[in-house]
């Protein structure tokens, strides 16, 4: 809905934004921690543990959005 | 520059990735594109506005940072064919997939208020889509390989079916810009996303008509184009404020989406 001057901006709640910040650093260590991780856990688990990790991000991203408001009392 | 180099690249490492040249460029135009979209979307107040930007500036984000891998080499492998041809495999490619483009769709099924079902079968067949590509990609031999891809690519029509039947019916329901944003970007992801799997056909994953820098250059401007292209286009619009307040056409209009 949209905001005028007269009104308070709609509560963001804050479970939803840590939620969408932790999701941000999963999806950064699937890109960069789990690759690294290659030579020592071999290309399989480093295959499924990258798409796992993005695909968790993912979702999360996806529920925390549309669940990124408090709900009107 | 060479002709040759152009075509390929221009290995900026030093470490034998002419690619290096394309994956930098796409780092860099993403990371603007991100930036871009942060500044723009700073302050924003309208509720409906605040889950666009989110879900936008997510999306080039992480492509940055996954082009920013493949640069430096992370996420990449070789797979050796039955032929005994090796091939380097960019796959931290697909995990940018696997989270970006789920969101891409998520930005287009809220402009279509669509229901929670229809978003979630949205986002799993498209997570199918990138799954069996990567699958496809990974596999040693041609038969395994071609049909991983055929695979992806039916769960592909079936993404666009949705979009062109399902969402478009929904976006037929709202406003003029609602209608008009939607529809251009539903053209916009039809077609760029059609030329994903001929690319990968045609590429060094399928039947190497064409060679990794030329294939890594084609899917960085595919990549941008669809990512920061697709966002350029929908915040822009007065489509993503909420419906029922959204002021009447005006020049001021498009600055309070911006603002």
């Amino acid at each position: 809905m949209a905001h005028t001057d007269t009104e308070q901006p709609p509560a963001l709640r804050t479970r939803s934004v840590v939620g969408l910040a932790v999701c941000l650093v999963t999806a950064l260590a699937g890109i960069f921690v789990i690759p690294t991780l290659e030579g020592r856990a071999g290309f399989g688990p480093t295959f499924w543990g990258m798409a796992a990790m993005e695909l968790l991000a993912m979702v999360g991203v996806a529920y925390f959005v549309l669940n990124l408001h408090e709900e009107p009392t | 520059m060479d002709p040759i180099a152009l075509q390929a690249g221009y290995d900026l490492l030093g470490d034998g990735r002419p690619e290096t040249l394309w994956l930098g460029i796409g780092t860099i135009l993403m990371l603007i594109g991100t930036f871009y979209f942060i500044a723009r979307g700073w302050g924003v107040t309208d509720k409906e506005a605040r889950e666009y930007y989110a879900i936008t500036i997510l999306v080039p984000g992480i492509a940055s940072a996954a082009y920013l891998a493949m640069f430096f080499g992370i996420g990449v492998t070789e797979v050796e064919l039955v032929s005994g041809e090796v091939l380097d495999i960019y796959y931290a490619r697909y995990a940018d997939w696997l989270f970006t483009t789920p969101l891409l769709l998520l930005d287009l099924a809220l402009l279509a208020k669509v229901d929670r079902v229809t978003i979630g079968t949205l986002i799993g067949v498209d997570a199918l889509m990138i799954v069996t590509g990567l699958i496809g990609a990974l596999s040693h031999t041609p038969l395994a390989r071609y049909s991983w891809w055929l695979f992806s690519t039916i769960a592909f029509l079936f993404v666009l079916y949705y979009l062109l039947t399902s969402l478009r019916s929904a976006a037929a329901e709202r406003s003029e810009d609602v209608q008009s944003t939607f529809n251009t970007l539903t053209a916009l992801v039809a077609v760029l996303w059609t030329a994903y799997p001929i690319l990968w056909i045609v590429g060094t994953e399928g039947a190497g008509v064409v060679g990794l820098g030329v294939e890594t250059l084609a899917f960085m401007v595919l990549d941008v184009t669809a990512k920061v292209g697709f966002g350029f286009v929908l915040l822009r619009s007065r489509a993503i404020l909420g419906e029922t307040e959204a002021p009447e056409p005006s020049a001021g209009a498009d600055a309070q989406a911006a603002d």
